[in-house]
């Protein structure tokens, strides 16, 4: 069976990848930037 | 080093030895050798991604960059999870189905055999200089702290893994990745605990960050803006890191064969889509905890005294230069900054125990003054050994190891030092794998022999993997002449990630455009980079994206001016008889 090449693994569409991935990012970067501010 | 260390980091060497060689499978053929039958499952790929990409240097550098310039080397990862998603939709799958052996196979049949040659040979030069200096580097920090001979310590770092990567090929590569990032990850928690454990009482972790804080060296997220607006020489920001650092990881997991060879030993699209994207997700917080190890080291030593330059080895070296009695100056002034923090630390270790924020805050801004004298004192006795011709003026990449060897318990210094033997190993062995799978592959069946056999094509393999280590080992023997070429060698891969990268994205989404334009505008970027690197100061990160812009915008209007289209081949006819 050939293998379906446009699925992404684990979610629904490669949007959603998109969505997980950059929002991951952006939490981080908020993250971060808090952390800077709290300790600076 | 004691007996208990020595103990730990032959045994701990030794077992990974003989794990690699337990787990390398009689292989059949070449595929079995360069690619594990094609067989291998999603964490596997993960970790053989994370152990290619983290170098002994990356152990070594990153907690001295926290320590020197802050957290703010992060944000050079901010590029990447864009990155594997965008070669999860269309590098990945292309790759898997034409079955391909190295990323530049796919060159020829796209294009034509001169740029799949020229790539190929790019690669191979560059990886095969830059795993001789990935050898070099960390053992000339471990023989000038550990007073080891260099030469010794060379063939250690670069030689053992032979062993089992000529006799294990991609298979004991991987599975070796995998042990290895275990003993690293978990050194590298112990030494950062045992940093924050040695704080005096009253100072923990969060006191350890308000301190990094205010000295400045918890910057994590730093914008490159200032009043004059955008500094484009700003090594890490967050624009930098996110565009420069996206170009770069789309070129150096879709188009180097250290990374490529790696996820094509998946056993579906899948597995590889799976260990790019968890790679994608857990990198940035991964190299957070690395700087993170090395703030609580800086914190550590505001309680502790700190050497004026961590190379003992150039220290001597400027003290027998004509430059001895201003370093002096520099020594005794230091001293003084040391006698007046401790006073300092001292004050504030007792506000923060007896509750009084406001003398916590007035001894920590006083700190912070007291931090910017030392980092000059830093600075000028850097100047004074460059001026002298020292070669290790900067002395970022052995602060970590200085902590280490100063002040952790017997035991665990042997096995941080196997750390770094072991990352070493984990990114060499991937690299040594990849160039013989490449000189095989693209050089030997394209001028040698189409098909040898599959008996005499692995043992050939083998030889190749054997001959690329013995290569690498004497780059780095020759690199200990040769100091100050160095750095231009690790300056070489950001000449040639962008215009690579370019090809490749010619190759995926501009139909049209065909071998004659994008090999001309591969020089033509080529030149371009080079260029820009000798004549401005613009932050290495930019270059990928310029050298990928360059052959994207060269090869359209060349193939304008050429009028002749190309086959509008997006891939070769093997990918319509897909398995």
């Amino acid at each position: 069976m050939p293998e379906d090449t446009d699925k992404p693994p684990l979610l629904r569409s490669w949007s959603d990848w998109y969505l997980l991935v950059l929002g991951f990012l952006l939490l981080q970067v908020v993250l971060y930037t808090l952390l800077t501010q709290t300790y600076a | 080093m004691r007996t208990a260390d020595w103990i730990v980091l032959m045994l701990t060497l030794a077992g990974i030895i003989l794990y690699g060689i337990a787990r390398s499978h009689r292989s059949r053929d070449i595929e079995g050798y360069f690619l594990s039958n094609r067989e291998m499952p999603w964490y596997l790929i993960l970790l053989s991604i994370m152990g290619t990409q983290a170098s002994a240097i990356t152990f070594l550098s990153a907690p001295g960059q926290a320590f020197t310039d802050g957290m703010r080397f992060v944000q050079y990862y901010f590029g990447l999870p864009l990155a594997m998603i965008i070669l999860c939709i269309t590098f990945v799958p292309l790759y898997h189905r034409l079955r391909l052996f190295t990323a530049y196979e796919f060159l020829e049949t796209r294009f034509d055999r001169k740029t799949r040659i020229l790539t190929s040979l790019i690669f191979l030069v560059s990886r095969a200089l830059s795993t001789g200096i990935s050898i070099y580097a960390p053992s000339i920090i471990l023989s000038s702290l550990l007073g080891w001979d260099i030469y010794l310590t060379n063939i250690v770092m670069g030689g053992l893994l032979i062993i089992y990567t000529v006799n294990g090929g991609a298979r004991a590569v991987a599975y070796t990745q995998q042990m290895i990032l275990a003993v690293v990850f978990g050194g590298m928690f112990l030494a950062g605990a045992y940093a924050v454990s040695m704080l005096p009482e009253g100072i923990g972790f969060q006191e350890a960050l308000h301190i990094s804080g205010r000295l400045g060296r918890f910057n994590v997220i730093t914008t490159g803006f200032s009043e004059e607006g955008f500094d484009w020489t700003d090594r890490y920001n967050l624009l930098s890191g996110s565009i420069g650092g996206f170009f770069l990881a789309l070129s150096y997991f879709g188009t180097d064969h250290s990374q490529v060879g790696r996820y094509l030993t998946a056993r579906s699209i899948r597995e590889s889509r799976m260990g790019l994207l968890i790679n994608g997700l857990v990198k940035v917080p991964m190299q957070f905890l690395i700087l993170l190890t090395g703030t609580m080291v800086f914190a550590f030593y505001q309680f502790h005294e700190s050497p004026l330059h961590f190379n003992r080895v150039a220290v001597d070296q400027v003290m027998s230069s004509s430059y001895r009695d201003s370093v002096q100056q520099l020594q005794a002034a230091h001293a003084a900054l040391q006698e007046e923090k401790r006073l300092l630390v001292e004050r504030l270790g007792t506000a923060v125990h007896s509750g009084k924020p406001a003398v916590r805050d007035s001894s920590l801004d006083a700190l912070a003054g007291l931090q910017q004298t030392e980092d000059a004192l830093r600075g000028d006795m850097k100047g004074y050994m460059k001026a002298a011709g020292v070669a290790a003026a900067n002395d970022t990449n052995y602060i970590f190891l200085r902590f280490v060897l100063d002040y952790l318990p017997a035991g665990l210094v042997g096995l941080l030092i196997a750390v770094i033997f072991l990352s070493a190993w984990g990114s060499i062995a991937a690299a040594l794998n990849s160039l013989a799978s490449c000189t095989m592959v693209d050089i030997h069946r394209t001028f040698v022999r189409q098909s040898a056999g599959d008996a005499r094509e692995l043992r050939l393999s083998k030889l190749y993997t054997l001959v690329w280590g013995l290569f690498c080992v004497l780059v780095a023997e020759l690199a200990t002449d040769m100091g100050s070429l160095i750095e231009a060698v690790n300056i070489l891969g950001s000449w040639f990630y962008g215009v690579i990268l370019g090809i490749f994205l010619v190759a995926f989404y501009l139909k049209h455009v065909g071998g004659g334009a994008v090999f001309r505008a591969a020089i033509f970027g080529e030149a371009v980079v080079i260029t820009m690197y000798v004549t401005t100061e613009l932050a290495w990160l930019w270059l990928n994206v310029i050298g990928a812009v360059t052959v994207v915008l060269a090869a359209l209007t060349l193939q304008g001016w050429m009028g002749k289209s190309a086959p509008a081949v997006h891939a070769p006819k093997v990918l319509d008889s897909d398995p």
